[in-house]
């Protein structure tokens, strides 16, 4: 059930929770709102509602959590159509004992929806083998702000009939409409999951991810963390069948960078990863930068530099040169916070690069911005929402 | 013809050789390689720069004549063919790769770059672009960007929309917008997703930022053949759903395998079989031999007659060669052809293709089938004289007939071809009015006058024009 709390901090009655059963209920709602000019904010489990902030209060809040329903599964079509507020837990156990899975590895992205997945658009380390989230939704079915309901893309792997709205609503945010309903692309499970753990100083270890991402070997994903328990730690995952993720352990272990700290193997190093998705949990302040993957040692450094000052941790994922740093609640003065994440905003963009709050308080993301430089997109983004959500009756704005 | 004045201006930003406006030379220009439709533009002008195009548009747009880009002219729904003498902007001059960044593994290419072109180039960095359309060799990246083209080997890579990171784009009014770039992340909507797949309907890109990867280290392919379709597609649904992956899944029917046979492209594949199954993995020399060993025991159990396993590069082209020509060989035994482009859920495929057999048989037509079986995405081609008005109209019954089929069974009408003009009135097979009219609300968001390619992709918008405004039943209170 979803905290209500945290969607308007401080007051103490908070916003209303509505459970739309069906397409049509959640369209009766978003005509109620536009009626009476209630501000919504769509959602999935609640899990992580902060992200990427609203302009303002909401008066209701639209859970999919009873839109959960699976309603089509072929597994050897390897497509699956299902009610956007089916957990991701709960698709991961109907799709295991096919040999199947959906690998979406975002931060946080286990302990929600599979429509919060959609609507957040975020994807993890995985997405150099398997796509970002974008890549595998097929079709989404969608209540639009304007009451519309809409059903877009389809359930089949390849589609280019019309434009591609399904992409216009993956990473939505809750800002354009509420999805219902998502079609997305399943793959076999792997037959071999390693991961090889390596240890070492900071410069040692960003060199090692490095080397990593530009070798043509098949590796999954590359991970780095530091400033945690562990101390500074490089992961590589290898996934595929046995014969070639063998293959490919034996030549990183013989040829490539220093001996491993560790392998973990089989569901172990499954664990490992969907351990770490929980990363961010109960951290107030959760900050993203990212630039171009070969810059990774200026944006880990850069990361270092904002979790020293706050006291936080940082992990990378090194293929796609993103860099995440958590801070704890107590992570000092607004004031402080303030400055040093627009110092950071500052030089990730100087570089051609971005910075951008995933969690703040309201306070500190008010005055930082949570995205920064909207680029130049010619204002297409606001016309967009403005085409959507005429009304602006969804809190989220344009992300 | 434009009038002077415009021709003139085109001729001031474009230079007197990057401007045609002489009838012949234009009828060059009045279709794409799906020769149906026909009209030739009232003239081609040929940029080398953004800043060329953006002065194109604005000269084009303010004496009120549509626009139409054009890569390489290879698309296969009337995409590119210039209605209502709409002058077309061809992107042929701009063909330069302007950065293969290999330790980030992207490239920043102008729009005219030819899709195999880019994988040669980052071959020398051990690099290549996944997207492999089989027009590969002909059509530009920026055709690819604007029909989210795919290719044979986009079953275990994605098609087009996977790869393209960022965009510079001239919109209608002259202005030039950029889109993502820099790898990934962008804060703000997916709006290169959203441009991918537009048709030219949105605006013209002058830059595009693709991904690219390494080039896998061994490569390992069967050829299946089968006494029957049915067992193919079969065969097809058994490998996908054991959880391999293969690179590649493509079938080549009996009427295709015979027209390759006889033609100069013979392949060497038995012409009284019926199927032809194209498996090719990819990935570590040690996993691959495992792999292929599973795909054809199932080729085998679904009841093919022989697989063949290429031994070296040579065997590997041999046995891709009747894939690779059949489009080649079938204009050669019918004056015309229609490829249709539906998909299927891929466990669909054997009933469908008995479906798309029947109709044929029903409408007495040659139905010839070469496709991207493991995605599911059918390209019957329907083999016609269009000069018999009679049977023109039975392929036109034909293949509404077969889009429906496709559609019933779960599918859609357009795996990788896109709608262009051959498919906009069956655009409502799939979709409703409410969506039809969100597509042209988010056309008009980036071509408010509709100058972009015009007539294409959606059906004539019918209803009042209603801006953003609410559904009936709201407002008011
Ligand atoms: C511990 C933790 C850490 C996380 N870290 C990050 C992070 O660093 N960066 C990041 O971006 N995400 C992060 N997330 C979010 C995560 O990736 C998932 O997207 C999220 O968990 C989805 O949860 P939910 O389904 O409960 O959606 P909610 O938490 O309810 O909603 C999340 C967002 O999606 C929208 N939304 C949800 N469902 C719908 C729907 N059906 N239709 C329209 N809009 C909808 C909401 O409006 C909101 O903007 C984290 C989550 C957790 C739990
Ligand atoms: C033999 C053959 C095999 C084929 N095989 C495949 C295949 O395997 N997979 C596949 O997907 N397709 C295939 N096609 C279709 C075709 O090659 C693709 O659609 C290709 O992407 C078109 O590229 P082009 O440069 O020729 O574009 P054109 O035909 O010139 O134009 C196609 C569309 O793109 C628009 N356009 C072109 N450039 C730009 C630009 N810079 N900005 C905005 N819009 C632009 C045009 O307005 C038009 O709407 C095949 C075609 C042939 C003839």
């Amino acid at each position: 059930m979803i905290d209500a709390g945290v969607a308007r901090a401080g007051d103490a009655e908070g916003p209303a929770v509505v459970y739309p059963a069906s397409v049509e209920e959640a369209a009766e709602v978003i005509r109620a709102a536009n009626r009476t000019g209630t501000r919504l904010i769509p959602a999935g489990l609640g899990s992580w509602l902060g992200a990427g902030g609203w302009t303002g209060p909401a008066d209701v809040i639209v859970s999919c959590e009873r839109l959960n329903a699976v309603q089509h599964y072929e597994p050897a079509d390897l497509t699956m159509t299902a009610g956007a507020g089916l957990g991701m837990a709960e698709l991961d156990d109907v799709l295991r004992p096919n040999g199947q899975w959906l690998p979406v590895d975002a931060p946080g992205v286990g302990a929600g929806t599979v429509g919060g997945m959609v609507a957040c658009g975020v994807s993890g380390a995985l997405q150099g083998r398997y796509g970002a989230v974008r890549d595998n939704v097929l079709g989404v079915d969608v209540v639009t702000g304007a009451g519309r309901v809409l059903r877009i893309g389809g359930r089949v792997v390849k589609n280019v009939a019309g434009y591609d709205l399904v992409r216009l609503f993956t990473g939505s945010r809750g800002s354009l409409g509420i999805i219902t309903s998502v079609s997305v692309r399943l793959f076999p499970r792997p037959e071999a999951d390693v991961t090889l753990c390596y240890g070492g100083g900071t410069t040692e270890i960003v060199a090692l991810a490095r080397t990593m991402c530009t070798s043509p070997l098949p590796i999954a994903a590359v991970e780095v963390e530091a400033g945690g328990e562990n101390g500074e730690t490089v992961m590589v995952r290898l996934l595929g069948s046995v014969g070639e993720v063998e293959e490919v352990l034996s030549r990183l272990v013989d040829s490539v960078g220093p001996k491993p700290r560790a392998i973990v193997r089989g569901d172990e190093s499954a664990a490992l990863h969907r351990d770490r998705g929980a990363w961010e949990e109960g951290s107030a302040l959760v900050v993203r930068l990212a630039a171009l993957p070969d810059r990774l040692a200026d944006t880990f450094g850069r990361g270092a530099a904002l979790a020293g000052a706050l006291g936080g941790e940082i992990a990378a994922d090194a293929m796609s040169g993103v860099v995440r740093v958590k801070a704890s609640p107590d992570a000092g003065r607004d004031g402080d916070v303030v400055r040093e994440l627009s110092r950071a905003r500052e030089e990730m963009e100087a570089a051609g690069g971005t910075m951008t709050l995933s969690q703040a308080r309201g306070e500190v993301a008010a005055r930082v911005g949570w995205t920064g430089g909207r680029g130049s997109d010619g204002g297409l983004g606001t016309r967009i929402k403005e085409l959507f959500d005429p009304a602006s009756i969804l809190a989220a704005r344009c992300p | 013809m434009v009038p002077v004045t415009l021709a003139k201006s085109l001729v001031e930003i474009c230079g007197r050789d990057g401007v045609i406006l002489d009838e012949e030379r234009l009828l060059v220009y009045e279709s794409d390689a799906l020769t149906a439709y026909r009209h030739r533009p009232g003239a081609v002008v040929l940029p080398r720069s953004t800043d060329q195009v953006q002065g194109a548009v604005r000269a084009i747009a303010e004496h009120g004549l549509p626009i139409v880009p054009r890569g390489a002219g290879t698309g296969l729904s009337g995409g590119a063919v210039a209605l209502d003498g709409a002058v077309v902007i061809g992107t042929a001059r701009m063909n330069r790769i302007l950065d293969i960044d290999a330790p980030n593994r992207r490239a920043v290419l102008q729009p005219g770059v030819i899709n195999a072109e880019l994988s040669v180039a980052a071959g020398a960095h051990g690099l290549y672009y996944a997207p492999d359309p089989s027009s590969q060799t002909a059509c530009t990246i920026g055709g690819n960007v604007a029909e989210n083209s795919g290719g044979p080997h986009c079953l275990k890579y994605g098609v087009t929309s996977r790869y393209v990171t960022g965009l510079a784009v001239v919109l209608a009014d002259g202005s030039m917008v950029r889109l993502g770039g820099q790898g990934r992340e962008s804060p703000g909507y997916d709006l290169v997703g959203l441009f991918v797949g537009s048709e030219g309907c949105f605006g013209i890109a002058t830059e595009i930022e693709v991904g690219l990867l390494p080039v896998p280290e061994g490569v390992c392919t069967l050829l299946g053949i089968f006494d029957r379709i049915d067992d193919a597609g079969q065969a097809v649904s058994d490998i996908v759903g054991a959880g391999l992956l293969p690179a590649a899944l493509e079938i080549i029917d009996g009427p295709t395998i015979r027209a390759v046979e006889d033609s100069v492209f013979a392949a060497g594949y038995p012409i009284d079989a019926e199927a032809a199954l194209v498996i090719e993995f990819d990935g570590m020399e040690a996993g691959l031999e495992h792999d292929a060993e599973r795909a054809a025991a199932l080729c085998a159990l679904a009841g093919a007659r022989e697989v063949r396993t290429a031994r070296d590069e040579d065997e590997r082209m041999a046995l891709w060669k009747g894939r690779k020509k059949a489009f080649g060989a079938m204009g050669r035994i019918a004056p015309d052809l229609l490829v249709q482009d539906a998909t299927v859920p891929r466990t669909t495929l054997p009933s469908i293709l008995r479906g798309i057999s029947d109709i044929g048989q029903r409408y007495d037509l040659v139905v010839a089938n070469v496709f991207h079986a493991g995605d599911g995405n059918l390209h019957p081609n329907i083999l016609f004289d269009r000069r018999d008005e009679h049977e023109l109209e039975r392929v036109e019954r034909a293949s509404k007939e077969i889009m429906q089929l496709c559609v019933d069974s779960g599918g859609t009408i357009t795996g990788e071809h896109g709608v262009g003009l051959d498919k906009k009135h069956h655009m409502d097979l799939i979709y409703g009015p409410d969506e039809l009219d969100a597509m042209w609300q988010v056309r008009r968001v980036f071509d408010p006058g509709g100058v972009m390619n015009p007539g294409k992709v959606l059906p004539e918008d019918t209803g009042p024009a209603e801006g953003a405004g609410l559904p009936e039943g709201i407002g008011g209170d």
